[in-house]
């Protein structure tokens, strides 16, 4: 048994990108040891800010051998008449290294052959990994890269070592101009002399002893006890997420802790501000309700002085700067601001900010007869949710990404009604996928208004978005309108608002372009909730722009097309589309006309199911209304066996096709059925 | 606080390290800018495969973050130090970290950490991968490897390290604010530079005539297009980085939107794309003539 260790040294790596790459180098190893047929007993990611790699303990030394089957000559010509060898069949023998017993006869394609098994030897684990390891690292994925060299390999960050240890000895291969070798790199605050490894399993224990903690959960378990531990003896609790600690686990090699302080008077500061600042000055974590903050530093214990007062000084500037504009937009006042938007131009030609917010308080006047909605409330906040922009706070680059809260904040400061501030608040939400949801109904539809008269002014001012050209996000705007009507249930129809909008507008656009890019939103947002592609067209095929309504349909639809009655009903649709395909003039159904029992008996099931189904749509109840719809299936079915429908009698024919037509319109009503791809058939149709 | 620490002195022992690593001392440009990558010196120098080590000291305008003398931290102008290698060293991480430790930095009583800081400078068509190195929890450099200048994709990587002069002093001297940095044994930064802060944040911010910098604005475009079609890459470039200190008043003086920021933007960079092609193109015509000649 041997050991392996890979570990690729580099300028400190982008921290998001860190531990997935280190956990993708890991698997893709495992993959090759075991595609490989090499054993091994464990295998772990390790990294740090500086380094990445896989640390493999129990490795065999060779592949497991591998049994294959060889194929000789055809039995015709490897037995003569006495079902003897033949001089052919010694020669395959002779060359594999077999017996006469150990060869047997196999049927192909091409007839029966001779075959003999071999026991091919497993290469040597060695050989392999110089062969493999450089692919691999070279497969790795990133979004960004960088070159360091002329004409020389892209990577996040240039690459400065490889350490590549099969047991005592490197792997012979250069990747990125540096040879594999033995030779690790320890904390720069400990020291910058290489440290020399013999073995694999002395790495972790070495790499401490230069200041590093390779083994990012140890590192992890340090990082949160460190910050208990700060806690405590301040005596709060500490504010951190999940992702912060990920971040700072991702920037270090080995964690000290310190504890700082800031003037009690920034406490005055919304929240969201203060942890701002303690982000951009370092992921600082706060102790909740106290002006103390934990920081974990990257070095020794001897800098706690200086890194303390450092990180003080820093927040103490940053904090200056924010208490600054907080004071200053105080002041002005948020009317003074929404002025100002007068001034502000949002998109070329497409008028300022103030228009644009008019723009909202306008076009939300059709929701006034939403229930549980203050149109009140509404108006005033789209009036007021693009003035923050004007605000010093939001104007600086740190406190950007705070558009909408401060406004919110300033709202309510200046005696606005607390819902309003609500809305504004939360009215650029979600801002990416999985994103917190508006909670109120004001600050939704704010949000969804806000977000199509996005979509539609980059559709008018050139800027639609077309393969990765998005200057304008308006494909994630358009994703987050659709999860924002769906996920607060309302019933209001998509094409109606763009179309309202686009009147506010006063120019001459095509409205389809912007219905169709949100049909195509709608698409990916049904395909994330993972319904099926025929699922969706079927139901949008007949969509009417509500979204709600849309996605219940999907869901019924998705429930009910397991059951074996649904793939009859659904041949049979196709059956009246293809019926009905060429046919241009259709009248109504004659009663009278209908002769045949199962043409009687179908239309007396479609006058029956319409009726229950029409206050069932009311109800929105799409399951109960598919059931109904599926349970016309046996008459259906009936009246194709028994019916002909394009028979020489025009006026029967008409009536016949007539009543197909009235059928299929029920169908119609939910979605098309007909696009739904039943197994076997050919997709293209 | 020794006097080695003195901000005159810092600047003195990094140039004198940076001058053992080969580098040729540099002085800052006749004309604002509002980074030392601004410096024909930076810009223009590493647009070519030619080796290119420089190092100098360069007065860094930013009018928006002029604070009044308030900020302990921010100003409407400070000094850096500019390092520009080209090829970048493959150690050249470890040379920056020893300069830190030339200046009398101990590793060990500090944090040094490399902060992920992609950097571009849209007016400059100039992108570069790299870090904020932070001391203690405070930016002291900016630490890049260009990979674009001028719309232009380099080849030969050159690895740009700017150096916060004021913020290093800071903690070296352990002085609550730049303003109480000792320039020399007797005077601050503050005795030098406060009268100086204070009317230009008022200028910047409340002064400045918007008329008055719009039509410099255009002026200076102007003759940059003339002066390139005339063939002459610097005198073009010079007024190139006039547009961009204009502009630069013009966004301290809040009086551009949005859209109209990008579109000034879009005009300086226009100008630097052309500086950069052009000067490209005068040094290959140049090789030619001359393997013309032999």
């Amino acid at each position: 048994m041997i050991d392996f260790l890979l570990e690729i040294g580099f300028e400190e790596f982008p921290p998001a990108l860190l531990k997935r790459t280190a956990e993708d180098l890991s698997a893709k190893v495992e993959k090759l040891l075991v595609d490989e047929r090499i054993f091994y007993r464990s295998i772990r990611a390790i990294y740090t800010s500086r380094r990445f790699g896989s640390l493999v303990l129990g490795l065999t030394r060779k592949q497991k051998p591998q049994i294959i089957e060889i194929q000789g000559p055809p039995k015709k010509l490897a037995f003569d008449s006495e079902d003897k060898p033949t001089k052919m069949l010694q020669g395959f023998m002779k060359a594999n290294n077999l017996k006469l017993s150990q060869i047997f006869t196999k049927k192909i394609k091409k007839g029966e052959y001779t075959c003999g098994k071999k026991e091919i030897a497993g290469a040597n684990t060695d050989d392999i990994l110089c062969k493999e390891i450089p692919e691999i690292i070279r497969g790795l994925e990133f979004p960004k890269t960088m070159v360091w060299t002329k004409g020389g390999i892209r990577f996040p960050r240039p690459v400065r070592w490889i350490v590549a240890l099969l047991d005592r000895r490197p792997l012979r291969f250069t990747f990125a101009g540096i040879k594999a070798d033995r030779y690790s790199s320890p904390n720069q605050h400990f020291s910058f002399k290489p440290i020399r490894l013999e073995k694999p399993r002395e790495y972790l224990i070495l790499l401490r002893h230069g200041g590093v903690i390779a083994d990012p959960n140890e590192r992890r378990r340090i990082i949160l006890k460190r910050i208990k531990q700060a806690a405590e003896k301040i005596g709060g609790k500490p504010l951190y997420t999940e992702e912060m600690i990920e971040e700072i686990n991702s920037t270090i090699e080995y964690p000290e802790v310190v504890t700082g302080e800031f003037e009690n008077q920034y406490l005055d500061l919304p929240e969201e501000v203060l942890m701002a600042v303690l982000k951009v000055q370092g992921d600082l974590i706060w102790v909740k309700g106290s002006n103390k903050f934990i920081c974990i530093f990257n070095g020794k214990k001897k800098a706690v002085q200086n890194v303390r007062k450092g990180y003080a000084r820093g927040m103490a500037a940053k904090l200056y700067d924010a208490y600054f504009y907080y004071k200053n937009d105080l002041k002005q006042g948020l009317q003074n601001m929404l002025a100002q938007t007068k001034k502000m131009m949002w998109l070329e030609d497409l008028g300022s900010l103030y228009d644009k917010a008019t723009r909202i308080n306008r076009l939300v006047e059709m929701f006034k007869t939403v229930p549980e909605l203050d149109i009140d409330v509404l108006k005033r906040s789209a009036m007021l949710c693009k003035a923050d922009l004007l605000s010093q706070m939001v104007r600086e680059k740190d406190f950007t990404f705070l558009q909408g809260i401060m406004g919110g904040h300033y709202a309510e400061a200046c005696g606005e009604d607390k819902q309003v501030a609500a809305a504004i608040k939360e009215h650029y939400l979600p801002k990416f996928v999985g994103d917190t949801m508006p909670k109120t109904k004001e600050g939704s539809v704010l949000s969804v208004v806000d977000k199509i008269d996005n979509v539609i002014g980059a559709f008018l001012s050139g800027n639609r978005p077309s393969g990765s050209y998005d200057p304008f996000g308006v494909r994630r705007n358009g994703y987050a309108v659709v999860s924002v009507i769906d996920a607060c249930s309302m019933n209001i129809s998509l094409f109606e608002i763009i179309d309202n909008l686009l009147k506010l507008y006063n120019k001459d656009f095509d409205k389809n372009i912007i219905s169709e890019f949100f049909i195509e939103r709608f698409t990916r947002y049904l395909q994330d909730k993972k319904f099926r592609y025929d699922e969706i067209n079927a139901v949008l095929a007949m969509w009417k722009g509500d979204v709600t309504d849309a996605r219940i349909r999907c869901e019924a639809l998705k429930k009910l097309r397991g059951k074996p009655d649904f793939t009859k009903l659904v041949i049979g649709q196709k059956r009246v589309r293809n019926i009905l395909k060429d046919i241009k003039k259709i009248g109504v159904v004659n009663e009278e006309l209908l002769k045949e029992d199962a043409e009687k008996k179908l239309y007396k099931k479609g006058l029956e199911t319409k009726s229950k189904i029409k206050e069932l749509f009311q109800k929105r109840d799409y399951f109960k209304i598919l059931n109904l719809l599926l349970a016309m299936r046996i008459d259906i079915d009936k009246f194709f066996d028994d019916v002909m429908v394009m028979c020489d009698d025009k006026i029967l024919r008409n009536n016949r096709l007539a009543l197909v037509n009235y059928i299929n319109s029920l169908f119609s009503q939910y979605a098309d059925l007909s696009q739904i791809v039943i197994e076997g058939e050919n997709q293209q149709e | 606080m020794k006097e080695s620490y003195t901000f005159e002195n810092i600047i003195i022992r990094l140039k004198q390290y940076w001058q053992k690593k080969g580098c040729l001392l540099f002085e800052p440009y006749n004309s604002e800018v509002g980074a030392g990558t601004f410096n024909p010196a930076t810009f223009i120098r590493i647009l070519d495969e030619k080796p290119w080590n420089v190092c100098y000291v360069e007065i860094s305008k930013r009018p928006r973050d002029g604070r009044y003398a308030a900020n302990p931290l921010r100003f409407q102008q400070f000094y850096q130090l500019q390092v520009i290698m080209k090829p970048s060293p493959s150690d050249i991480q470890r040379i920056y970290l020893e300069s830190l430790e030339h200046l009398g930095l101990k590793f060990k009583e500090h944090e040094i950490k490399f902060v992920e800081g992609d950097w571009d400078a849209p007016t400059l068509g100039a992108w570069g991968l790299g870090w904020e190195v932070w001391l203690d929890g405070i930016e002291i450099t900016q630490f890049t490897y260009f990979q674009q200048a001028g719309g232009i994709d380099l080849s030969v990587i050159p690895v740009e390290i700017t150096y916060g002069l004021e913020r290093i002093a800071l903690v070296l001297q352990d002085v609550p604010s730049v303003f109480d940095l000792k320039w020399n044994n007797n005077l601050t930064w503050g005795d030098v530079y406060r009268q100086n802060e204070m009317e230009f944040s008022e200028y910047n911010f409340e002064r400045a005539d918007p008329e008055f910098l719009i039509s410099l604005f255009s002026k200076y475009e102007a003759e940059a297009k003339k002066v390139f079609n005339d063939g002459l890459v610097l005198p073009g470039y010079d007024y190139t980085i006039k547009c961009s200190n204009i502009f630069n008043l013009l966004e301290a003086r809040g009086v551009i939107s949005i859209s109209e920021r990008a579109k000034m933007i879009g005009r300086v960079r226009a100008l630097a794309n052309q500086a950069a092609e052009l000067y490209l193109k005068k040094n290959s015509e140049g090789k030619e003539e001359k393997s013309e000649e032999k």
